[in-house]
């Protein structure tokens, strides 16, 4: 078992937005140096449980603890990764610009970036393979190479946990073979990563564990075991809820048992 | 007619030297306010804003008289309350943000007119509208310098944050930055310059002195300190020309000022080489790749 330093526990953790609940007595730890897709149909409180995470979301009930630290103190640690239809790829910004950005917290006010910032960029970039591109405006890019320029801002922060929204969301065939690739890269380096997924075949392929959520918590473990026929039957088309079950039994081919 | 006589001439009088000053310090901070409201989408909130301003400054003036300091405050409890008001109608009933802005804007407008239509003859609802370069006092002038002072400290100093809030406002709260704070103090910023830009602009026009350097900037710029450089840029020479165009030609200032950001933005709409209209003609390709 790893240490207490070594995991992100979830103990009894309910989130609700006024009346309706997102997430209900969610109990659960994830060991550091995994990677960990999270699962589950629209509503089932996946970008819920990142937002928590991030400790954006007050918690009504429960604790969530990234170490012994609450996820406020722990901030340095974490990076996240929006979704990539989240910003305006035509801003006036280059490939650099937005690299550099994930040195901003570590800057004090007024201070510029220094040398080994730009270091840690560059080495970000190489890492992520669009050093190349470093002068390019954000628009001229391939959704896959867009994707891998937020991963190379998370980079930069230095952070060893990533949390990521919906990161292949979007991405054809080839990109995300290719985010397939990085991510498993990762999890060899030893890097946490949690991500919210919705391509069953893809957490399949990509992640090593995975959490199965529909508001309350399904399953949890090794991604095989997690993704079991009963268990995709429960979480996606099971329940009192019946109008979702079907939308994500039509949207997913793998949910059919 | 030779150059001294068109340029330097007119400024031999007081008041088109304190109307000069004043419109290139709110040009200075009017084309860093503009990028930020391009690129956020805010360009017709800003609008709304600008109009949304008239009530309060036309009570003012109605009690107090034509004091600046009242004048100000007036404009700028009018210019939050809508804000405010907007937003705390969108989030507590079912209508939408801009539905909730629109409909405030309006409301406040016609109140606005309807109080100048009550004021003594003696003042001008064009004045109010369209800007009057006479009018700059001294007092106005002093108000316009804090004001753009104001404007250029808080980009210098919080560069980082206004970038990470207009581009990523999820990743900017991801890193620890105050979002909301951010944005509430972007908003009350564009109010001072609105409220401040009111004498040489008008009510009605003042939005173009931020808006149209910053979107014809944005069409030939790639990086954002180039975007907020040359917005700054085209608003402090085009205000210029504009306050001597008003002089020579008898125009409300503010028409003749956005009429010259005006001939800027729709040169770069054409003809820059990225970004404009032609190019694209020419590249015989949408220049907007399928999502």
């Amino acid at each position: 078992m790893p240490e207490d330093q070594d995991i992100i526990s979830f103990q009894g953790v309910t989130v609700r937005y006024g009346r309706v609940t997102a997430l209900e007595d969610v109990t659960f730890n994830i060991p550091c140096g995994s990677s960990t897709a999270v699962l589950g149909g629209n509503g089932a409180g996946k970008s819920t449980l990142l937002r928590a995470v991030m400790g954006w979301q007050r918690l009504a009930a429960g604790e969530i603890r990234i170490g012994d630290e609450h996820p406020h103190h722990a901030r340095p640690r974490l990076a996240y990764v929006p979704q990539r239809h989240s910003v305006d790829w035509d801003f006036p910004i280059t490939v650099r610009g937005v690299v550099e950005q994930g040195r901003y917290p570590a800057l004090r006010l007024f201070r510029r970036l220094a040398k080994s910032d730009h270091d840690q960029v560059n080495a970000a970039m190489e890492e992520l393979g669009i050093a190349h591109l470093a002068d390019r405006q954000i628009r001229m890019l391939s959704g896959g190479q867009q994707q891998r320029v937020f991963l190379a801002r998370a980079v930069a922060q230095g952070g060893d946990i990533f949390l990521l929204d919906e990161p292949f969301a979007g991405l054809d065939l080839f990109g995300s073979e290719e985010l397939t690739h990085i991510l498993r890269g990762w999890a060899v380096q030893g890097r946490t990563v949690l991500a919210a997924v919705h391509d069953l075949g893809i957490a399949r392929s990509c992640f090593t564990r995975g959490v199965l959520l529909k508001t309350r918590l399904v399953a949890v473990g090794l991604i095989d075991d997690v993704l079991s026929p009963i268990n995709i039957d429960s979480a996606y088309r099971g329940g009192r809820c019946v109008h979702e079950g079907h939308t994500h039994a039509a949207g997913h081919g793998e949910a059919r048992p | 007619m030779n150059l001294h006589a068109l340029l330097i001439s007119p400024f031999s009088y007081e008041f088109m030297r304190r109307a000069l000053f004043s419109a290139v310090l709110l040009g200075v901070s009017g084309g860093l306010i503009g990028c930020v409201l391009v690129l956020r989408r805010l360009a017709l909130m800003g609008d709304a804003l600008s109009h949304s301003l008239l009530p309060g400054v036309a009570a003012a003036w109605y009690f107090f008289g034509t004091s600046t300091t009242a004048l100000f405050f007036g404009g700028l409890a009018a210019g939050l309350l809508t804000a405010l008001g907007s937003a705390l109608l969108s989030r507590m009933t079912r209508v939408k943000e801009d539905a909730a802005f629109g409909s405030l804007f309006i409301v406040f407008f016609a109140a606005g007119v309807a109080l100048v239509s009550k004021l003594p003859s003696r003042i001008n609802l064009a004045d109010f509208l369209f800007g009057n370069v006479l009018g700059v006092s001294a007092g106005e002038l002093r108000l316009a310098t804090a004001v753009s002072v104001l404007t250029v400290l808080v980009f210098v100093l919080f560069y980082r944050s206004v970038l990470l809030e207009t581009f990523d406002p999820v990743f900017h709260r991801a890193t620890g930055g105050r979002g909301g704070l951010v944005h509430m103090g972007f908003l009350t910023l564009t109010v001072l310059n609105l409220v401040a830009a009111m004498q040489t602009m008008g009510i009605v026009l003042a939005l173009g002195l931020f808006l149209l350097p910053a979107v014809s900037a944005y069409l030939w710029c790639d990086r954002f300190l180039t975007m907020l450089l040359l917005s700054v840029a085209f608003a402090v020479v085009d205000s210029a020309l504009g306050i001597v165009l008003s002089f020579h030609a008898g125009l409300a200032s503010g028409a003749a000022i956005v009429l010259c950001l005006g001939v800027v933005f729709v040169v770069s709409a054409l003809f820059s080489p990225r970004h404009g209209a032609l190019g694209a003609l020419k590249l015989g390709t949408e220049r907007r790749p399928a999502a």
